[in-house]
Order: structure tokens, then sequence, then C-alpha cells
């Protein structure tokens, strides 16, 4: 028999009786949309969250540190210090497609009334075009030592005249970095010891002016990872401290057992660049193996994930029970539908019909419900999803996040379709085994 | 009896050319009842020749039907042996016995058994399907057989929405559209009235003739039976005695 044949005779035998098939197709519009709803629920909690941690810096970054750097006593073990050769290992990592040094350096910036101290923070060209700025580019190569700074820098300045800044006036200091000069001075305690007066009076050390390169996009109370640094390029950084300092030690670069400093730059933290999300968490491990302490936002992802993992699980298994209720009100039509039609499937037996086709064509009859409840309980599954995102602000309270609570993407979609006519079919398997063996001499029995 | 019911006994050519279509030996059927034994057939023999028109008569219970739900292949014979069409049908298993009458047998209904939700022309295409026809062949075929058994005029019309003698007709014609072999006729007239039993008995008997098939018809009445060319008198599971009718009076059966 032709499958458009078999087709035709169950779509017929469904439409003989539209009230019980309506009934039966309900019951897995409302499995089907429960489904649904609740996976989009619990992917849409995953979404939010995270992106929530992706508004806190960049998923696919390690932040790697030193306990040496700090002076932890090692006697017996030599330092593993952040170095170039360390940066050269770590590139060669699988998944990574980056790696940035951060040195920082202590300074006091001037521009006109207004002063500061605040770290300079070295890192690679790769680690500042990935600022995202609101005026200005990021330096080029070669050139001399420029600054990014952070959108919330400028609330740290304080007039230095009346010793008030932005918290205790209310009002942003009148700085321009862009057009107006910025001095910067990096032998600060050379500058406390001239400012203190008294006998050991020191000469002021010198003043630098530097240029700023950029802005950090944001406005003074938009928080993102980037807001309270000033960044700027390592190479030009290092060349400026060895300019300054010449053969005596640079501040905050660690020293050797006889209290000498090492012959190259030591640097406090390094940042990786991963390639893809889900390969953060084995580098992170490689680095932690390799002897640093590593951390990154995907370690909290991780332990959250896991948790949402479990909501999922809780709110698709609610929705699976009405599924499964569903699936036996197929069951429960499809038994109904052979006991009504023995005399029938006899005589379609008895004129020939092949066995295999009419258990398919049970099947099929069972199958079909559940497509039309597949169908239309997606339907309602995106009007509902539509509401809840559009008109309840469900995310907002929940999670405190802009966003879509429940997100139905078209895997979920195309599932659930397929999964509802695979339930409608496994529903109507051992009705359509009954139907097959059903004898043929009921239909030509008399009555 | 058997040198009469070997081929080269119907070759011998005794009045004309017969050749054998049902066989059947030492046919058994043995239904158990708490402790005793049943017999719904003990130990039948015959043949019935290509073209016939055969009726098995006998009164209820006499095992009639049994017979011809082992002949059609609904039913297992306890034992003894069938042979239709040279195949032996007795052993086979159940979906060998749909696939046999998909391809060889047709089948008249004492209560018509034509599907309600299908018109004439579905009706009757409907075995065909099963062979796995395309949709426009088989109902050509199929509107060509209700035209031969006269509906011309009801070919759409939904099954239950015909009489009884119409329904009748569509299950010929549903018979007939498979080409079949054999036609098993199970009381064709039972639910009719007395005239359109006289329509649909001279409908069968003249579409036998021109198409030369053959047919099985099972019935209660000696009246009916007496329009076959032969009848098998059935009774308590025997057969009693094979009469041959001579039908002098065809011509006025037929118009």
């Amino acid at each position: 028999m032709r499958f458009l044949d078999l087709l035709t005779m169950s779509v017929n035998n469904l439409r003989r009786r539209k009230l019980r098939t309506a009934l039966t197709v309900l019951g897995v519009i409302i499995g089907v949309a429960s489904v649904v709803i609740m996976v989009s629920l619990g992917i849409g909690l995953n979404a939010l969250m995270l992106e929530q941690y992706a508004s806190y810096g960049d998923m696919t970054t390690i932040s790697v540190y030193s306990d040496s750097y700090y002076g932890r006593p090692s006697d017996d073990t030599e330092p593993n210090f952040l170095t170039d050769e360390v940066m050269k290992q770590f590139q060669r990592i699988d998944h990574v497609e980056g790696v940035s040094p951060m040195l920082s350096t202590y300074v006091i910036m001037k521009q006109g009334v207004y002063e500061t101290s605040m770290s300079i923070t070295g890192v690679s060209r790769e680690y500042l075009e990935k600022i995202p700025l609101a005026q200005g580019k990021a330096p080029e190569e070669g050139d001399e030592m420029k600054l990014i700074y952070g959108n919330w820098i400028i609330q740290r300045f304080y007039n230095s005249k009346t010793g008030e800044g932005y918290w205790e006036t209310g009002e942003l200091p009148d700085i321009d970095y862009m057009n107006k000069p910025m001095f910067v001075i990096f032998d600060t305690s050379a500058y406390y010891q001239s400012q203190g007066g008294g006998e050991n009076q020191v000469k002021p050390p010198k003043k630098y002016m530097i240029d700023a390169a950029g802005v950090v996009e944001g406005g003074v109370d938009d928080y993102n990872s980037y807001a309270y640094s000033v960044y700027t390029d390592i190479e030009a950084l290092k060349t400026q401290l060895k300019q300054i300092y010449k053969k005596n030690p640079i501040p905050d670069q660690p020293t050797n057992k006889k209290g000498k400093p090492y012959p190259y730059f030591i640097y406090e933290q390094a940042v990786v660049f991963v390639d893809d999300m889900s390969n953060v968490m084995d580098v992170q491990q490689t680095l932690i193996d390799m002897g640093y302490q590593a951390n990154s936002q995907m370690q909290w992802i991780e332990q959250s994930q896991q948790t949402f993992d479990v909501i999922q699980l809780v709110l698709g298994g609610i929705g699976a029970i009405s599924l499964f209720v569903a699936a036996i009100g197929i069951a429960n039509t499809m038994m109904m539908s052979i006991y009504e039609r023995t005399k029938e499937i006899g005589v379609i037996k008895v004129l020939g019909c092949d066995m295999g086709n009419i258990r398919n064509m049970f099947l099929i009859e069972s199958g079909f419900i559940g497509f039309m409840g597949g169908v239309a309980g997606l339907a309602i599954s995106y009007t509902v999803s539509y509401v809840m995102n559009n008109y309840l602000g469900i995310g907002q309270i929940m999670m405190g996040v802009e966003g879509d609570i429940s997100r139905i993407p078209l895997w979920l979609s195309a599932s659930a379709v397929v999964f509802a006519i695979l339930v409608g079919m496994v529903a109507g398997f051992f009705p359509s085994l009954r139907a097959m063996k059903l004898s043929p001499l009921a239909a030509i029995r008399n009555e | 009896m058997p040198e009469l019911q070997t081929p080269e006994g119907g070759s011998r050519g005794l009045e004309k050319q017969r050749v054998p279509i049902i066989q059947v030996k030492n046919l058994y059927k043995i239904y158990k009842v708490g402790e005793t034994k049943v017999y719904a057939l003990g130990g039948v023999d015959f043949t019935m020749y290509k073209g016939e028109f055969c009726a098995i008569v006998g009164p209820s219970g006499s095992g009639k039907s049994t017979l011809l739900n082992m002949l059609a292949g609904l039913e297992k014979p306890t034992k003894g042996e069938i042979v239709i069409d040279k195949i032996h049908i007795e052993k086979m298993k159940e979906n060998e016995l749909v696939a046999f009458r998909r391809k060889r047998v047709g089948f008249i209904f004492q209560s018509y058994n034509l599907l309600k939700t299908l018109n004439a022309v579905e009706n009757v295409a409907l075995p065909l399907s099963f062979r796995g026809m395309p949709r426009r062949k088989r109902n050509e075929i199929a509107r060509k057989y209700l035209k031969l058994v006269g509906l011309e005029k009801q070919m759409n019309h939904m099954a239950n929405a015909m009489s009884g003698g119409q329904q009748q007709r569509v299950g010929i014609a549903r018979a007939l559209a498979v080409n079949p072999r054999i036609i098993f006729a199970d009381e064709p007239t039972g639910n009719l009235d007395s005239k359109t039993t006289m329509e649909i008995l001279k409908l069968m008997r003249r579409i036998v003739r021109e198409q030369n098939q053959t047919l099985v018809m099972v019935t209660h009445d000696n009246h009916l039976a007496s329009y076959a060319d032969r009848q098998f008198h059935i009774v308590d599971g025997k057969i009693f005695k094979i009469e041959e009718c001579h039908h002098e009076d065809e011509g006025e059966i037929e118009r």
C-alpha cells in the first residue's frame, strides 16, 4: 500500500470522529506547550545569567597571578615569576589566542588644579584593542606612551586647593583628557619627600606630559570591567620606566634574595585570551597545573550553570508529566477506536490488506494526533513566551536584568514537534499491534 | 470419486475442458468444547472447476460457513489439504494468507461490509490500493466494474447513502475489481428482500458467465442454491450429496 493512501485513510478516520480527535489533540497541546515553555524558561534563565556575567567582563579571558610576586617565602624553589619567557609558554597552550602581561605603576596625575594618585596598567596592544572607547583610539605600535582612561577615573580627581573631589561636591571635575595636557609623576616617593619639607628636602621629580589615547565608553555611573583603570601600552610603559629610573630599582619590582632587582621585568598579573568559552576551564586548569593562580568568569558560570541545569531538569520534568498524561490519552483513544472498528479492520484484512499496513495505519493515526498537538502546542508556546517576555517583565523581577526570560530556539521547536509525533506513535504502538492481530473472522460473522 | 477430481480426470474431457481450481482432500475441523470434541467438518473431499458457479448448501450449524472460511484462508483446518490454484494454503502463516487473499480471492459479504467513510468508487478501489496501485488507475478500474453491476449513477454516493441492493452491487464490483481467481460469497442475499435477492443472484450468475469467474456461494436456501451449476449439500460436517443442475431456463434467469 502506498504511503499516501495510508495517510489518507488515517486522516479520514481521524476526521470521522472530530470531537474525540480534538480532545485527544488538546491533551497533546497542553503537554507540548508545558514542556516547551518550561524548557524555554530554563534556557532563558541560563542565557540571562550568561549575559549578566558577560556584562561583568570578558567571558573568554583568564587572569593569571603568581604567588612569588607577593613575596611568599620560598627558600628551596625558584620563584615562578610571570616574565616574558612565561608569556611565551602561555601562548603555546592549546586554544590560547593571546596573552597580555600586566604591569602597574603608581603615579600622581595633575591637570590644572585637579590631581589624583593611581595606578597605570601596562597591557599588550591586543588587550588595548579590545577596550571599547568612547573617544580616541588605541595607540599605534611604536607610539610614545599614551593613556586610555576608564570612564570612572574622572571621579578620582580632586581639587588640590580645596582638597574636595566629586564625592564631596557632587560635581565632576573640569577635566579634559583629550585636549588639555596631563602631567604624570612617576617617582611618587621622591615627590612626597619633596613636598614634605624639613631637612631631607629632595629635588622634586620630573613631571612628564603624557597624551591621552582615548576614554573608555560609558558614563560615570556605567560599570564595565575597564571603568576604573588607566591603561597604556606595556612596551611604552617599560621604556618609560627604564628611562626614569635608569640603574635604580623600579618600585614594586621584586628583588632576589640579595635584595637586588632582576635584570628583566616581572609582571604582577597576566591575562590569557581563550578562543572559546567552552575551552576556558581547560586552559585555566592547565595554568593552575603550571603553578600559577588563575581565575575567570567561567568558573563562576560553571557553578551557576550546574544549578540552572537542575532547575531546567525540574521544569522540563513538570512539563513531561503532562505530556505523559497526553500519551495515555492517545493510547486510550486508539484503543477505543480499534474496538469500534473491529469489523472494519477485519474486512480490510479479509480483502487482503497487509498486516503491516494495518499497523502502520494506526501508527500514522496516533502519530498524526501527536503532530497536530505538537504544532498547535508550539504555536501556544510562542504566544505565551511572547507575552511573558514583552508584557510581564518576569526577567526583570527574577534576575534583575533586562532580557527575554523565555527563549525558544529553533532546535527546541523542531524537537518538540518530532517528540510529539514520537510520543503519539509510541502511545499508539500497542493498540496498533492489537489491531494488526485482530481476527478477520470477526468481519464476516453476521449479526 | 478421486479419479474424477484429478487434473488428468478433468482434461480427459468427460464434458468439456475442466480446470480444477479448488481441491479439498479429507478436510477436518474439530473444535474442543470442554472435554468433548465437536466435528464442524468431518472429512470433506471435493473439487471445484474454473468458471463454475458452486453453491454450498446446508442448514445452520452444518459447517458450511466453516468450510467457506477455510477455503478463503480465514480459519485453519485441523487436518486435511486445501489446494487453491495449485497452492497449498492449509499450512500458510497469517501474513501469507493475507497476501494470498490479496492476490487471488474476491469476497462478497452478507452485510456488504463497505467502508462507511468512502464512496462507491473508493470502496471498489480499496482492495486494489492494498496492492499499491496508483489512485487514478484503480479508480478507473473501479468505475468499469461499477458500470458492469449497473451503478453508473451512484458512483460517488457514500456507502451508507445507498440501499441494500445497491450496496451489495458495490460489494460485487469490489470482489470483481481485483480480477480474482475465485470469488467467495457468504450468504450474499441474506439481508435483502426477495425481489432484490433475485436481481443480485441473476447479476452474479451473469457476471460469472461473462467473466468466466469461479464463484463459491454459501447459502441455507435450497431455492437460491438451485441457480448454481453445482450444489454441494452439507449436513453435520459432511458432504451429503453433490447435485448438478442444467439450466435450460438460462435465458429466463439472465434477463
